[in-house]
């Protein structure tokens, strides 16, 4: 007689044992996550449709569009998120064209036994508090501070800097300056050296070359290193509070004087989720622009 | 002087050192125009040193080249009427295919219509004429390898420079390519100089032969002098001798000489070369099945598709490799069988260089 076959479902299922490792690899950051970044956007999110009660100057939680009312519409406001974008928009110029050289120097130029040398000494300045490296520049900047008693016979620096615009965007780009240089060396170290060599071999001078391919093949660093540089500075308000003049304000300055000054917390939220939705727009579309797969073909 | 006139590109004493190693010990040769010659050698014989510097990419220390009679000195590589095909192929990964052969055209400034039907020229001579707008990263190796080669030959330099740029790919599509290379090569009449360690693949492609080692030119010659006639004992290794054999002299003259290997003599059309000899012959002309010669027993034997490959002990315990071709002509042979191993002094060649000296 044939034996029957019967498959045995126990052997062919072994009982479902629950997996921890990526729970725990996963569920700790996804918790994070959502305990210090999701939960207070949502919360300000929440802040920004409440208002305040004229009468007794406390908050209300009903809907209100009110603060973006004001947010969006008042001139002020709007002068002062143009000076906010010119501000940062000029630190991050500045602060590429002394990135963009040093980086691509140590990544690219110098000997691979110094590389790390080099990056160290960048980043040392990051040993110290960024509110310390800011006061210093206070005593460096202020009238027969420190520039002036070593450039002050050079017209035009004679005076302090300190309070004014240049004295904010030195702030900025002394500060964020290392961020902005190590995407910067990590594409030029990656970067073949070969395509330099072809390009000097089919014919293109030094400056050609760097225009047609050193440039482009190292834009994914120059793009890092902005949106590294420019999304801190964009919100700051420690550097324009210690550094810049008080007619020269910029948002992040306004949020916070909303929260700690003028208990308006709905209008600091509504000008808190303007900034972020901004940013957030600025950084799809430069993204999109500056896509690796359409650069290099997927 | 008539030899300089014919030359692409002369190099006279040329010296490299990176550091404390000598790359290149003073190396001089002539590059006839119009020729495919190979500079043939092992990793680290300065090979790729050596065309890196006609290439303008590194700089003597000592010596010079002239390309076309013009001395090269410190003349950077845009400046130079070179162009070098890369191992790595280096082609622009944010440029298209047809942007990346435009390349050189466009830093010479040719009008832009005048660049569209050349670079649709070298699309069609390189048989990838609807491949124009893909990127090189879409491309495969082989279709890569020829897009370099394209960019490179639209600039119709002088010398085109070729380093190990089949290197990459497997071992079919190289042979395809070579025959390939060497088909484009003969089309636009260009001198190549090209860089191996594959002697098949020098042996294949090349009009001139310059085998290298420790940064001197071991031997020069068309493939077959260099495959025939090998000039030092490294030769004759590095091109897959097979057996080379300690031998004594007996006798000899201008044209010939008598050597005694392994109690019989074998004369080779050939006169003695300096110092100490050892004889030099390829296993495919031994011959196991003749009525006269070496006695010896068969101890190996490898099938090799076209060929059964034996390894056979002389009565003396000299050990030497015969290549037989596999069809029904050739007896085979199993281990342990008893043959007469026999070969023409004709086929053998005499090289300077002792046996177990190296």
């Amino acid at each position: 007689m044939a034996m029957e076959y019967v498959p045995n479902a126990e052997a062919i299922r072994p009982r479902r044992q629950i997996d921890w490792v990526p729970i725990i690899t996963l569920g700790i950051p996804t918790l994070f996550v959502i305990l210090f970044f999701v939960m207070p956007i949502v919360l300000i999110g929440r802040y920004s449709f409440n208002s305040i009660d004229p009468v007794t100057g406390l908050m209300t939680t009903d809907w209100s569009f009110a603060a973006y009312e004001r947010a969006l519409t008042s001139p002020i406001y709007q002068k002062i998120f143009l000076r906010t974008l010119t501000i940062a928009l000029t630190s991050t110029i500045v602060a590429l064209l002394l990135a963009y050289p040093l980086g691509y120097f140590i990544g690219a130029v110098a000997e691979p036994q110094q590389q790390g040398t080099l990056i160290l000494l960048v980043l040392i300045p990051f040993w110290t508090s960024y509110v310390i490296r800011t006061y210093a520049w206070i005593g460096i900047l202020q009238t027969n501070g420190f520039l002036q008693e070593v450039v002050g016979w050079v017209p035009g620096m004679g005076g302090s800097l300190l309070y004014s615009r240049a004295a904010v965007i030195i702030g900025f780009v002394h500060v964020y300056l290392p961020i902005m240089i190590l995407p910067i060396y990590a594409s030029a170290r990656n970067m073949d050296k070969r395509y330099i060599e072809a390009a000097h071999d089919l014919g293109a001078s030094p400056f050609r070359t760097f225009l047609r391919v050193t440039l482009p093949l190292t834009s994914p660093g120059i793009i890092a290193g902005i949106v590294l540089f420019f999304i801190p500075v964009f919100g700051s308000f420690v550097t324009p509070q210690l550094l810049g003049g008080t007619g020269d304000t910029m948002m992040g300055q306004q949020i916070q004087n909303q929260f700690g000054e003028a208990f308006n917390w709905p209008f600091g939220a509504a000008l808190s989720m303007v900034m972020t939705a901004v940013v957030l727009v600025a950084m799809v579309l430069f993204f999109r622009f500056a896509d690796p797969e359409e650069i290099y073909g997927g | 002087m008539a030899m300089e006139t014919m030359s692409d590109v002369s190099i006279r004493n040329l010296v490299k050192t990176f550091g404390n190693a000598v790359a290149v010990d003073g190396i001089s040769l002539e590059v006839p125009r119009g020729a495919f010659v190979t500079f043939l050698g092992s990793s680290g014989c300065g090979k790729t040193t050596t065309l890196r510097m006609i290439g303008g990419f590194e700089h003597p220390d000592s010596g010079e080249i002239y390309i076309q009679g013009k001395p090269m000195g410190r003349t950077p590589p845009h400046a130079r009427d070179t162009s070098m095909v890369f191992q790595s192929y280096a082609l622009f990964p944010h440029m298209s295919v047809r942007e990346n052969i435009a390349f050189g055209l466009q830093e010479r400034k040719v009008g832009k219509s005048e660049i569209k039907e050349r670079v649709q020229a070298m699309l069609d001579l390189i048989e990838l004429p609807h491949l124009g707008d893909r990127k090189p990263k879409q491309l495969s190796g082989g279709q890569q390898q020829r897009v370099a080669l394209a960019r490179s030959l639209i600039i119709e330099p002088t010398v085109l420079l070729l380093d190990e740029p089949l290197g990459a790919l497997d071992l079919k599509l190289r042979k395809q390519m070579q025959i390939e290379l060497k088909r484009i090569q003969r089309q636009v009449g260009i001198t190549f100089i090209y860089v191996t360690h594959d002697q098949e693949e020098a042996l294949t492609m090349s009009d001139r032969i310059v085998v290298m080692a420790a940064g001197r030119v071991e031997q020069e010659g068309s493939a077959e002098d260099i495959f025939d006639r090998p000039a030092s004992r490294f030769v004759a290794e590095f091109m897959g001798a097979g057996n080379v054999l300690p031998v004594q002299v007996e006798s000899h003259d201008a044209t010939s000489t008598s050597v005694n290997f392994a109690g019989r003599a074998v004369t080779v059309p050939q006169p003695l070369p300096d110092g100490e000899i050892a004889l030099v012959i390829r296993p495919e002309k031994l011959r196991l099945d003749s009525t006269d010669g070496w006695q010896g027993k068969v101890v190996e034997s490898v099938f090799k598709g076209s060929m059964m490959s034996y390894r056979v002990e002389l009565t003396d315990g000299t050990s030497m490799l015969a290549e037989v071709a596999h069809d029904d002509t050739a007896h085979r042979h199993a281990i342990g069988d008893t043959v007469m191993l026999n070969f023409r002094g004709n086929d053998a060649t005499l090289v300077p260089g002792s046996i177990g000296a190296g």
